[in-house]
């Protein structure tokens, strides 16, 4: 305890000497890390690369791509998937946030199984998803599949269930990162209820996770097809394989062009994520 | 206390309701199924089955990649983010690396597989150009993209970013001002990474290596497109049983299903021990 | 606050999807047929089904493509209860699949209106399923990256197809794989109750070199990778034309060893539009249908009834490719072959098999 304190008293009084020191160490230490990264960089980018170099061995150069462009459908198909991916998200978040937090505050002991749960998505092969799906709730009594909005809400669920690994390993990242029991006895004594801890505390702290969860669960959503395409959705995924299949040049500008759109989308919900407080991205719970 | 702590699982409705509903409903199917045959009748059949010497060489061959591209990846993955958060990066790079790891994170499948058929194949642009530039055959020299290395070698596509995505908000939470603290106190960097970051780190580290590992484990597509099927993999079988044109049990298939969800639940329990053990490192 | 202009923005993004979605027509739509795992590149499917609707007005649903004939039986499963858009009204799978799928009474009995001219051995007696077309096996060549076209099968084995040639499937999986493996036995001293020369064959296509283990896709034929691809016929001269010489493909049929692979149609027992249904089949086998799949290099099994009738004209019978001497088997020896590739094939061409010193 009083290490402690002298120590954190030292701190304050070198903080002068501190940055000083800063610029020294980690110099070495800098060119490590972008060696990291540029290795990084040319392991995602070289194959990334390739595929175009190969696209663009088509005849004429752009052809690939001037036939996916052409495509009335490819906007449509790409902004119901987009539509769909950001349900899935709001729906995901809803019900994993509070779960992990409840979880992690109140029933650690249950941690296994919820754990467990969330990672079954990952042995269930989609077409037996699907088909699951399908027999259970496109007859009698659901017939969800008898109009296009049940048939929506099919995918959402499926898409739903297949974010929980993704978006509970995510939040739980996050809620580990802050002291979420300190918050919450702290918003407790103030007289805050659940609903108002979770909203208004710990929400707005899962930024960084929520952001991370929200990637991956687009992602998943606007390159998904076979449940897509069971459910009889017209969704990107399978509007892609219609077109590219059985192709030689096009399957690889379509794949760089769904690459490139989902990135965008990416930038733009890191952009919506940042929110009205202007932030610097760097910073985290500190 | 027992009032509350008896309704304490009420909170975990919404979650259990879903997954029940959406979830635990297909796998019902997939329960069923595997204890029928062709004809619909019941039988332990495919679970005896399970046991063939093919069947378990799947098994070993599926966990077997999915533990080194797990850790691999995991490791690279956490390098790589540990350098844009903290490693001095300029800052716009971080945004960068993390919205391309949400897309890449889900690049798999036929595109992944043919990407790297265009780079690391035979006639591929890096094999050619070392060949070319370089003199350097490493084909001769023996590798193959068509290996459980090269398989390897394409999951980390998607592993690496999932570590950077999960781990992100991890490292925001290693404070700086940690590292300067142990820094001015005389802590050498190995000490910091020792006594602080990584004890802070580890249970994080471990819940991320196992979505990595339930991540490959799952995969299909990319590696039947990839090795066409001449590795080894439950995924590759199950398809084979369900959906190919030659094979058709689908009971099998359903049977092994259940084979994968059951060495999930071994994991997790074996994961649940080893945070279990980290945490008391904290303490 | 943030939080409240995200939330008005999710609220009306879900709005405007539940309105668009209530907006498109519901699943009653009965001027429809739902069909699966047809590509457009198949057969000229394309054509086919573009002339269909033009001529009989029925709007068409299609579902995945990419469905193999396992994924097309679980989807007439799973629809058994479901009248929506996701239940296939007609499938086309690979001739094995119909006697077990009517086996287990998932077919509609249905004879077309040129049932007769259907050879009886290409088709179910009561009507449950009948076979449409067929092709051989044959090797498509990337002429841009190899100069010596190989003629036979034993060609393949040659030094110079070092890392070149490759199935296009799994033959634990695809049919199409599976059955190459068959015709290399034909041309190896095998037969069709034989299909073991067939699994030498690739074995010995590993030790010298020439087989590439991965899935041949039009891609990777023409990026090099797997320049030498043995596929349907059909399916290769379709990947020539629409090559349109970038880069140019040659297809051979092998001169031994021709190996028949034929599909088969059906309807669905559960097919929520029955009677569109019907008409497809009609039309499918409709002297006017015949000719698109012709025009795709498929054969059909009304091609003799055809030709007697002098029905084809003379410049389609001229692109067909020569496949005299084709063989096709039965169904038991199909059984017989798919349990002997299946159980051998990773031992013979698996990743941990190293050649023999």
């Amino acid at each position: 305890m009083t290490t402690d304190v002298v120590g954190v008293r030292r701190t304050e009084a070198t903080i002068g000497l501190a940055t000083a020191r800063r610029r020294r160490g980690p110099r070495l230490g800098l060119l490590v890390w972008w060696a990291i990264f540029l290795v990084g960089i040319l392991y995602f980018f070289v194959p990334l690369y390739a595929t175009l170099a190969f696209s663009l061995r088509a005849q004429p150069m752009f052809g690939a791509y001037a036939n996916v462009a052409d495509d009335s459908r490819f906007i449509g198909s790409l902004i119901y998937s987009a539509g769909i991916g950001i349900v899935t998200i709001v729906v995901s978040t809803l019900i994993i946030v509070p779960t992990a937090y409840w979880v992690r505050v109140r029933l650690p002991h249950l941690r296994p199984v919820i754990e467990f749960l969330t990672l079954m998505p990952f042995v269930i092969p989609p077409v037996i998803l699907v088909f699951g799906l399908l027999r259970s709730y496109s007859g009698e009594p659901f017939g969800l599949t008898n109009s296009s909005f049940g048939s929506d809400l099919l995918l959402v669920a499926a898409y739903v269930v297949l974010s929980f690994p993704y978006m509970y390993r995510a939040v739980d990242s996050g809620l580990r990162a802050i002291d979420v029991r300190t918050l919450t006895e702290a918003a407790q004594s103030m007289g805050a209820g659940w609903v108002r801890i979770l909203w208004q505390v710990i929400f707005p702290n899962l930024r960084v996770s929520l952001l991370s969860g929200a990637f991956l669960t687009l992602a998943i959503v606007i390159g998904e097809f076979t449940i897509a395409t069971f459910l009889a959705r017209p969704a990107f995924g399978p509007y892609l394989s219609v077109l590219g299949q059985d192709r030689a040049y096009e399957p690889a500008a379509v794949s760089l062009i769904s690459f490139g759109l989902t990135w965008i989308a990416m930038g733009i919900i890191a952009l919506l994520g940042r929110g009205s407080r202007q932030r610097v991205q760097v910073g985290g719970a500190r | 206390m027992s009032r509350r702590g008896r309704l304490s699982w009420l909170g975990l409705l919404p979650f259990l309701l879903f997954s029940i509903l959406f979830m635990l409903l297909p796998i019902g199917f997939l329960v069923v199924g595997s204890f029928q045959d062709s004809a619909g009748d019941v039988t332990l059949q495919n679970y005896a089955d399970l046991s063939e010497p093919f069947i378990v060489e799947a098994y070993l061959t599926s966990i077997e990649i999915s533990l080194v591209t797990a850790i691999g990846g995991g490791l690279f993955g956490f390098l790589l983010a540990y350098a844009v958060i903290l490693g001095g990066l300029p800052p716009f790079l971080r945004t960068a690396l993390m919205t391309f790891s949400g897309v890449a994170s889900n690049f798999a499948g036929v595109p992944l597989a043919l990407a790297f058929i265009f780079t690391l194949g035979n006639a591929g642009l890096v094999t050619t150009f070392l060949l070319d530039t370089f003199k350097i055959d490493i084909v001769e020299g023996g590798f193959s993209l068509y290996t459980k290395l090269g398989l390897e070698l394409v999951y980390m596509y998607f592993q690496f970013p999932l570590m950077v995505l999960i781990i992100a908000p991890a490292i925001d939470g290693l404070r700086r001002e940690w590292r300067e603290a142990s820094e001015n106190l005389g802590a050498t960097p190995r000490q910091y990474w020792q006594r602080v970051a990584l004890p802070i780190l580890t249970p994080t580290l471990l819940g991320t290596v196992i979505l990595l590992f339930g991540n490959a484990f799952g995969a299909q597509a990319t590696a039947y497109q990839l090795s066409g099927g001449t590795i080894n993999l439950v995924t590759l079988v199950i398809s084979s049983q369900i959906r190919g044109d030659v094979l058709h049990n689908v009971g099998l298939g359903y049977a092994l299903a259940m084979g994968m969800v059951a060495i999930m639940a071994v994991s997790i329990a074996a994961y649940t021990l080893l945070q279990r053990r980290a945490e008391r490192w904290l303490q | 606050m943030t939080d409240n202009r995200s939330l008005r923005g999710f609220s009306a993004l879900v709005a405007v999807i539940a309105l668009t979605g209530a907006a498109c027509s519901a699943g009653g739509d009965t001027n429809t047929v739902t069909t699966i795992a047809l590509p457009h590149d198949w057969c000229n499917y394309g054509a086919m089904l573009d002339g269909f609707t033009k001529k009989t007005g029925i709007k068409l649903n299609e579902l995945n493509p990419n469905a193999g004939s396992g994924d097309e039986i679980e989807a007439i499963k799973a629809n058994k209860n479901n009248k929506g858009p996701q239940a296939p009204d007609v499938i086309d799978v690979g001739i094995s699949f119909g006697p077990t799928a009517k086996a287990e009474g998932l077919l509609m009995n249905y004879k077309v209106a040129t049932w007769d001219t259907i050879p009886a051995n290409a088709k179910d007696a009561d009507g449950a399923w009948y076979g449409d077309y067929y092709g051989v096996l044959s090797f498509e060549v990337n002429t841009a990256r190899i100069k010596t076209i190989p003629k036979d099968w034993n060609d393949l084995l040659n030094p110079e197809y070092k890392n070149s040639v490759a199935l296009a499937g799994d033959p634990t999986t695809s049919n199409q794989a599976i059955q190459s493996v068959q015709a290399a036995a034909l041309a190896n001293g095998g037969s069709l109750d034989n299909a073991e020369p067939g699994l030498q064959f690739f074995k010995q296509l590993k030790e010298a070199g020439n087989f590439v283990p991965t899935v041949a896709k039009q891609a990777s034929l023409v990026s090099g990778e797997t320049p030498i691809v043995i596929t349907w016929s059909y399916l290769a001269l379709a990947d020539r034309d629409a090559l349109k010489g970038n880069p140019t493909v040659e297809v051979v049929i092998p001169a031994s060893g021709r190996f028949g692979g034929m599909y088969a149609q059906a309807i669905s027992a559960y097919a929520p539009h029955p009677d569109a249904a019907k008409k497809y089949m009609d039309y499918l086998y409709s002297d006017e249908g015949q000719m698109h799949w012709l025009a795709g290099y498929c054969y059909t099994t009304r091609f003799d009834d055809l030709v007697a009738r002098n029905a084809i004209p003379a410049d389609l019978t001229a692109k067909l490719p020569d496949v005299a001497g084709a063989v096709f088997p039965s169904q038991a020896q199909l059984d017989t072959a798919k349990t002997l590739i299946t159980g051998q094939w990773r031992s013979v061409v698996g990743v941990d098999v190293k050649p023999q010193p």
